[in-house]
């Protein structure tokens, strides 16, 4: 591979590359458009670097395989689309629960059942944050380039194992199938992160207790810990507990594990947000639309800015509220019928100063559709 | 307001699903980037294998940074292999804007805002002995009016792209396609 030359690479194959540099193999799978060449790249990649990859029977099947392998010591992840993205949440939730570290990537398409396969769309914003069942930690990534698909892959990876939590990678069609010229870095220079082993006295362990930071080490099969996983509600020794005080005390720490961690956590892109009187909020493909349509906002005189959460979930509030304060109006664009504007909306707690741009036809909001509403709204706005 | 923003050429091939608009492009895209140019690659296609609209735009940037918004927004260069993608692709062409359409499948058109050429890229490729590599010829046309990159650039990323059972009839169409532009005479005999 010529990994450190300009390359013409698409978005899904940039994720592959990047779950090989980040440490990860294994893949367990089944293809769904418009994912598939991730697997498709990832059962290239893996056996060249001595890891493994299995098509599964089904989506259930390979989140579950993923989970197992990662219980057993070694980064994985899968990849799909909404439909199949559906089918991993009960897993998925087990993972959050049992705090296994994993990589999980939806590329969305237009939905929902089988919807608009080819065609792009931001239908799951909320089922990544609310999709599995019960109360739960998350990390959700969200890129809107190939070069960041190939940056938030690693990070997925270092998340995942640092905080022991399925991370999951989101963005749509077109930023997944979408070819750019790209300057990859040398996987040498990559850093990669692994999970805490537990170390200490074998004698006593307790799996689940808090070493203070939230995070508890993992015992490494066959280094003679005696341990216990369950999806059950289980207390610090690791086995079944209905005992309300115990129950409470154990998610408090499961629920308020990422809160001493939202430096590594939070991630955005501001642009011109110091004096924007319109701020538009968007993730992939609406994101780069957005950036256009503010940088031309700007050379036409008005005051625009956009706010780009990278960390989609927990979404990046502070820094939000910091850059939205000050902005009289907040254009949230996205393609679906409106789910992140429910977050901003709750967030700016303002009637009226939220807009929404949304659309679910498979076509992408363009940057002149995008200025055109930042015009009316700074017209609005002066009035 | 201007609507490119920094991009210096937009490009889309277009047509029927199954008529390798995608390979196009990506032939195109490779040789692009090594003449040293910033480009983004986007497709569109509909759930079947063959049939439907299927397209395949190139955004070509200025510098060496990432194009800013990597999808087409007013093409430079339309390549219509079948009738079927004018309708969602003629309106987006710029005023002045080249069309280069299929003169078996694609109905001639395009009002005056347009300069569209109707050629035999299809005829030519049947002559060559493969109807499927009228995506080949058309991209030969292509390089030869927008003046992106030279034929032997081109002619070397099809040496490496393309399976060697069909790279001489490859090869021709390239080269056929290319002369149809820059010695429209040469091809007369195949009519369009």
């Amino acid at each position: 591979m010529h990994m450190s030359t300009r390359q013409n690479l698409q978005g899904n194959h940039a994720c592959a590359l990047a779950a090989i540099a980040a440490g990860c193999r294994f893949y367990g799978g089944y293809p769904i458009t418009p994912s598939s060449e991730i697997a498709e790249r990832m059962s290239l990649e893996l056996p060249r670097v001595g890891g493994v990859f299995i098509q599964m029977e089904d989506e259930i099947a390979s989140m579950g395989a993923v989970i197992g392998a990662s219980m057993g010591g070694v980064k994985a992840m899968t990849a799909t689309s909404g439909p199949g993205f559906s089918l991993k949440q009960e897993n998925l939730g087990y993972a959050a629960m049992t705090e296994i570290p994993c990589v999980i990537v939806n590329v969305m398409r237009g939905g929902p059942s089988t919807g608009l396969p080819t065609r792009p769309a931001q239908g799951d914003i909320m089922q990544t944050r609310w999709g599995t069942h019960g109360d739960h930690p998350i990390i959700v990534l969200t890129p809107s380039s190939v070069r960041e698909i190939y940056a938030q892959t690693i990070r997925a990876f270092n998340l995942s194992e640092v905080l022991r939590t399925p991370v999951i990678l989101l963005y749509d069609e077109t930023i997944g199938h979408l070819v750019e010229t790209v300057d990859l870095p040398d996987p040498a220079t990559i850093e990669r992160a692994d999970r805490k082993w537990a170390t200490g006295p074998r004698e006593g362990f307790r799996p689940y207790a808090d070493p203070g930071d939230g995070i508890p080490a993992m015992a490494r099969p066959g280094d003679g810990y005696r341990s216990h996983t369950t999806g059950l509600t289980h207390a610090e020794h690791g086995f079944p507990t209905q005992n309300p005080a115990d129950v409470d005390r154990v998610m408090h720490r499961l629920l308020g594990k990422f809160d001493q961690h939202r430096d590594l956590i939070d991630s955005f892109e501001a642009l011109h947000t110091d004096d924007a009187e319109v701020l538009v909020v968007a993730i992939g493909i609406a994101a780069r639309a957005a950036g256009r349509a503010v940088r031309q906002a700007r050379a036409a005189g008005m005051r625009a800015g956009l706010f780009r959460p990278v960390t989609l979930w927990p979404f990046p509030e502070d820094s939000f509220r910091e850059h939205a304060a000050r902005a009289s109006t907040v254009l949230v664009v996205e393609m679906n019928a409106g789910q992140l504007s429910l977050e901003i909306e709750r967030l700016c707690a303002q009637p009226g100063k939220v807009a929404r741009l949304t659309r679910f036809t498979g076509e992408p909001i363009g940057p002149a559709e995008i200025l055109a509403t930042i015009q009316e709204r700074a017209r609005h706005g002066h009035a | 307001m201007d609507n490119r923003s920094g991009n210096a050429v937009q490009l889309r091939f277009g047509g029927s699903g199954g008529q390798g608009l995608q390979l196009s492009a990506k032939i195109l895209a490779a040789t692009l980037l090594r003449a040293g140019r910033t480009i983004a690659l986007s497709q569109s296609y509909e759930p079947t294998s063959r049939g439907g609209v299927s397209r395949s735009d190139i955004v070509v940037g200025e510098g060496a940074e990432p194009v800013d918004f990597p999808l087409a927004t007013e093409l430079d260069y339309l390549v219509l292999l079948d009738e079927v993608a004018s309708r969602s692709s003629l309106p987006l062409v710029r005023g002045g804007g080249v069309v280069l359409a299929d003169a078996d499948r694609v109905e001639p058109g395009g009002g005056e805002r347009l300069v569209l050429r109707r050629l035999p890229f299809t005829a030519l490729a049947r002559s060559l002995g493969n109807e499927r590599v009228a995506n080949v010829v058309a991209l030969g046309a292509l390089i030869a009016v927008a003046e992106l990159c030279s034929l032997a650039t081109v002619e070397a990323v099809v040496r490496e792209e393309t399976p060697r059972k069909f790279l001489d009839i490859n090869l021709e169409a390239l080269a056929a396609g290319h002369r149809l532009v820059m010695a429209p005479a040469a091809e007369a005999a195949v009519g369009c």
